[in-house]
């Protein structure tokens, strides 16, 4: 005779098994809100644009890192990034700088490649994940006022790269003083 | 007295009612209502039940939410339920296509007030990255009123709670006075929309008959899509129509090497002709592709069909249909697959403009300079991505006939047609089974697809090459290292570039890490639609999880990682995955696949359920096309790995299980005997990898690659993934084409499932293991 349910039986034992082992630290659910999932660096949601400045000021100008090169709106696979080129104030003549920045976030796809290949370190990807509203008409539109975040927040969020910009910026800048070094002597003789 | 001090003094009267208010509580209704709506609020924001109600990929994440990790349950908002009448939350999760729409609009009239609905992720809000699509809805607000949106592609888990933390903070906002659900007058019903030659919402019928009427010509666009005339064909590919046959048959029972196997057919549309190309392979001797290429004229074009040969390029040769207009003399069901029938055009024809048209190829040149934002629905003639024939009028439209499965049933039977899907827990996304039953028993059975064709080739050949890697994530979403592995290797044969060794270990690592979690996630499924109702499922995807937490750290996504690039990958490693990857392959994994294993392979309920069920025989396999666990599950020793190695496959020691049953348990047997065939390879790839460069050459975002053609495929874990692509030399692609292994799957269906019971369909269904993303594309 064959006795039905056995496997059942032990089938509960993972159950249990599980139960147990909840009681000793091996909860597997991170209890979001009072707990997050650890972040890697590489994270990716949506793209943000870096100014050289602390938190809590406004960018300007002078500060903000993009030259409007336009090499982001070119690589995006969607095509949700818009660009407008700053002119100069007294002569009207094109400058290197992003006077309105537009990115649509309700068509962005998140696959970084604006952040990938921006030659000037401008822009990134942000790890702000909390972004559920109850409105999308006017907020999700991201213009260059939204979009813009300090190098303090930067270099927080993803300490790492931030470390590696830093020592390649200095490296360069190395190069470039040994070069107007050994220039120099030359010029006067 | 004063009047003034006459006005001040209370009257008895007064005084009276403030002594009773001082000691009997005497509360007026509003009063009332305040201590009644925090309880009542609080009681519809805790018990949000979700209507169990996927789309896309965000539907994924979904699941996850409801999953261990995060835990949906810890919101009250746990019970997923089957039907809309038991629902009071929609999680519009995903690419809301114009075939899915009216399906949709329908579950949410069906809903009870009060009905709240979130929209997750960019596609359901406004189209996403899909938006350009002819087969895409710019947004569910479009029709039905959202509640909270969620940014995002995908948004993950928990950006999901946080947004259903956002929804019940506007709950407790709520009062029963003024809730819309407590009034006398009932809630509108949305009427559903119409499927004419595009997207009707009948809402806006009048102002559409007004517009087509006035016959007022679309915007013209700046620019058409160039064409090219067909390049020269290499020897003995070219046939002609009337040979195709005799040529097909030739090549099936050649002697030495038999090309038994039909593996890919698609077409691409010429200057001068439609050109139907086919790939046809040899399951015995492995090797390379015998291509065949039939050119047929642009005008009224015919090919001749190959199903008398092979079944399996039933559903390839509708979907040629479908998309290029191609006729196929002598299918027996030529319908449209991807679409549906009344629709106006063939959508892959270069010729085919989408409504938000707006250029042959990125990149758009109103992006840059003078990049002022506006919306594609801004510009368009109708205000949406539809588009009309003149004269159309909607109260006019009658629905063409032809749409009903054409199978033949003996008459004597007493049957009865039932739908399954597209809305439906056991399809694994938006698939419908029309299937006619004699009591239980299935007579027939026709997929039918497309509730998620989000366009993927027509916008891919609009694309720049690099464009289109985030786009063949979104392909089979669980699978997203696998996809980009397949178009890297595609195009990189056609640049001639070949990647550094440790690129090659680490696009290993990552796709037998993809066949490992996917075959979890497919084995806790496939016990799902069994009936065990979601703990097997639960276990795999913790396990699912941790995999995805290496692919996070390394790409910077969970689901879509956009990992590889021509030549190589994106980036190198981060320091931790390595250790991480090693005590996972090494420790973890194995115990989950052994307990997986132990309990499941022997279970009573599981082995009587599968065995002898949709049984494919071996030969009936290879006729069908059919690829990965299900071909092996018929006994079919072939994997693309070992018949036609790719990449550094050739160095790793390991087996092609297969089982002779043809079974649904046969095909769950191959899946967990696979995941120990990938943790072997891994194990060697882990103790191999080099250091060194990772990418070949300089990485550039302005790729041109070489005229040509070539086909390239994988083996994903759900079976041979390929990649046609043909390229005129320029940024994009001319012709770009993917053979997804689900759709093809799917061609069997019908024959697996035919004297079974109802039940035993979901089973069948679960075993091939489909996902919609890539059955659709």
């Amino acid at each position: 005779m064959r006795i039905y349910g056995l496997e059942l039986l032990r089938g509960l034992t993972i159950t249990l098994g599980h139960f147990v082992t909840s009681y000793m630290g091996g909860i597997f659910t991170v209890p979001y809100p009072e707990k997050r999932l650890k972040t890697p660096e590489r994270f990716r949601v949506l793209p943000m644009l870096i100014f050289d400045g602390k938190e809590g000021e406004k960018w300007k100008t002078e500060t903000e890192r993009c030259t409007a090169c336009g090499i982001c709106a070119k690589v995006c696979p969607p095509q949700c990034i818009w660009i407008v080129q700053g002119k100069d104030p007294a002569t009207a003549k094109p400058v290197a700088k992003a006077s309105e920045f537009f990115i649509d976030v309700d068509v962005c796809m998140n696959c970084g490649f604006c952040a990938e290949f921006c030659p000037f370190d401008a822009i990134k990807m942000d790890h702000k994940f909390e972004l559920g509203s109850g409105e999308r008409d006017k907020s999700h539109i991201f213009d260059i006022n939204r979009l813009h975040v300090s190098t303090e927040y930067y270099a927080e969020t993803h300490p790492r790269a931030w470390g590696e910009e830093q020592a390649r910026k200095k490296a360069e800048a190395d190069k470039k003083a040994a070069a107007l070094a050994a220039k120099k002597p030359e010029g006067q003789g | 007295m004063s009047d003034a001090k006459l006005l001040f003094r209370p009257s008895e009267e007064e005084i009276l009612e403030q002594e009773a208010k001082r000691h009997i509580l005497i509360t007026p209704w509003d009063g009332l209502l305040k201590r009644l709506d925090p309880l009542y609020n609080w009681g519809r924001r805790s018990s949000l039940w979700p209507l169990q109600f996927g789309l896309a990929c965000c539907a994924i994440e979904m699941i996850c939410t409801a999953a261990s990790r995060f835990d949906i349950a810890r919101f009250g908002a746990e019970l997923f339920r089957a039907s809309p009448r038991q629902a009071d939350l929609m999680i519009v999760s995903g690419t809301v296509t114009k075939k899915m729409v009216p399906m949709i609009v329908r579950l949410y009239n069906q809903m009870p007030e009060p009905k709240y609905l979130i929209s997750m992720g960019a596609c359901a809000s406004a189209g996403g990255p899909f938006k350009e699509g002819y087969n895409v809805v710019s947004g569910i607000d479009k029709f039905l009123p959202v509640d909270v949106y969620i940014p995002g592609c995908p948004p993950t888990p928990q950006a999901l709670l946080h947004a259903l933390i956002t929804l019940q903070q506007k709950i407790d906002k709520q009062s029963i006075k003024t809730a819309r659900w407590y009034g006398k007058q009932e809630g509108e019903e949305v009427p559903v929309p119409m499927l004419g030659p595009d997207l009707v919402d009948l809402r806006r019928s009048d102002e559409i008959r007004e517009i087509c009427a006035a016959g007022e010509p679309a915007p013209k666009p700046a620019q058409l899509p160039a064409m090219i005339p067909a390049p020269a064909a290499a020897d003995g590919t070219l046939v002609q129509a009337g040979d195709l046959l005799k040529r097909v048959r030739q090549l099936q029972l050649q002697g030495d090497r038999p090309m038994d196997y039909l593996s890919n057919l698609t077409c691409t549309d010429y200057q001068d002709c439609y050109e139907v190309v086919y790939h046809l392979y040899s399951t015995k001797k492995g090797g390379p592709a015998t291509a065949l290429k039939v050119r047929t004229p642009k005008v009224n074009p015919v090919v001749p069909s190959l199903m008398s040969l092979f079944p399996g390029a039933d559903l390839q040769e509708r979907e040629v249909w479908d998309l290029f207009g191609v006729r196929f003399d002598g299918h027996p069901n030529l319908k449209r697959v991807l679409m549906w029938e009344g629709f106006e055009g063939h959508p892959m024809r270069k010729d085919y403009l989408e409504p938000y048209y707006e250029g042959p190829g990125k990149i758009f040149p109103s992006r840059w300079k003078e990049g002022h934002h506006q919306r594609a629905e801004e510009r368009v003639r109708f205000g949406d991505n539809v588009s009309y024939p003149a004269g159309f009028d909607p109260a006019r439209w009658e629905e063409p006939q032809g749409q009903s499965p054409a199978w033949t049933v003996p008459e004597a039977l007493d049957t009865l047609v039932v739908n399954l899907g597209p809305q439906h827990p056991s399809t694994h996304g938006v698939f419908r089974m029309q299937v006619k039953v004699d009591g239980e028993r299935i007579v027939a059975l026709e997929p039918v697809m497309g509730y998620m064709h989000r366009n993927h080739e027509k916008i891919a050949e609009r694309n720049t090459w690099l464009m289109i890697f985030p786009y063949t994530d979104r392909l089979d979403y669980l699978c997203s290292m696998g996809n980009n592995f397949g178009y890297a290797i595609a195009v990189e044969k056609l640049m001639g570039v070949k990647p550094p060794e440790r690129a090659e270990y680490i696009r290993v690592i990552m796709a037998e890490l993809t066949r490992v979690l996917n075959h979890f996630w497919a084995t806790g499924f496939l016990l799902n639609d069994l009936g065990a109702f979601f703990t097997p499922a639960l276990y795999a995807i913790e396990e699912r999880e941790l995999i995805l937490d290496l692919f996070e750290m390394a790409s910077g996504s969970r689901m879509m990682c956009n990992y590889m690039r021509f030549g190589g990958v994106a980036a190198d490693l981060p320091e931790e995955f390595l250790p991480l990857c090693n005590s996972l392959v090494n420790d973890r994994l194995p115990k989950a696949i052994e307990q997986m294993d132990r309990y499941l392979t022997r279970n009573e309920i599981l082995v009587n359920r599968c065995r002898g069920v949709g049984v494919l025989p071996r030969d009936a396999a290879i006729a069908y096309s059919a690829a990965g666990p299900v071909l092996r599950g018929s006994g079919v020793e072939y994997d693309v790995r070992k018949a036609e190695p790719y990449s550094i496959y050739d160095r790793f020691d390991f087996k092609v299980p297969t089982f002779p049953e043809g079974d649904v348990y046969a095909r769950y047997r191959v899946r967990i005997a696979e995941m120990w065939e990938s943790l072997k390879i891994l194990k060697q790839a882990l103790k191999e990898i080099p250091a060194g460069e990772i990418l070949a050459g300089k990485k550039l975002w302005n790729i041109r690659v070489p005229a040509g053609e070539h086909y390239g495929r994988v083996e994903n874990p759900k079976g041979e993934l390929g990649f046609y692509v043909v390229s005129d030399g320029t940024d994009h692609p001319y012709r770009y084409h993917v053979r997804a292994p689900s759709f093809i799957n799917l061609t069997a269906l019908g024959k697996m499932c035919e004297g079974h019971l109802i039940a035993d369909v979901v089973a069948i269904l679960g075993s091939i293991d489909i996902v919609l993303g890539e059955t659709d594309r």
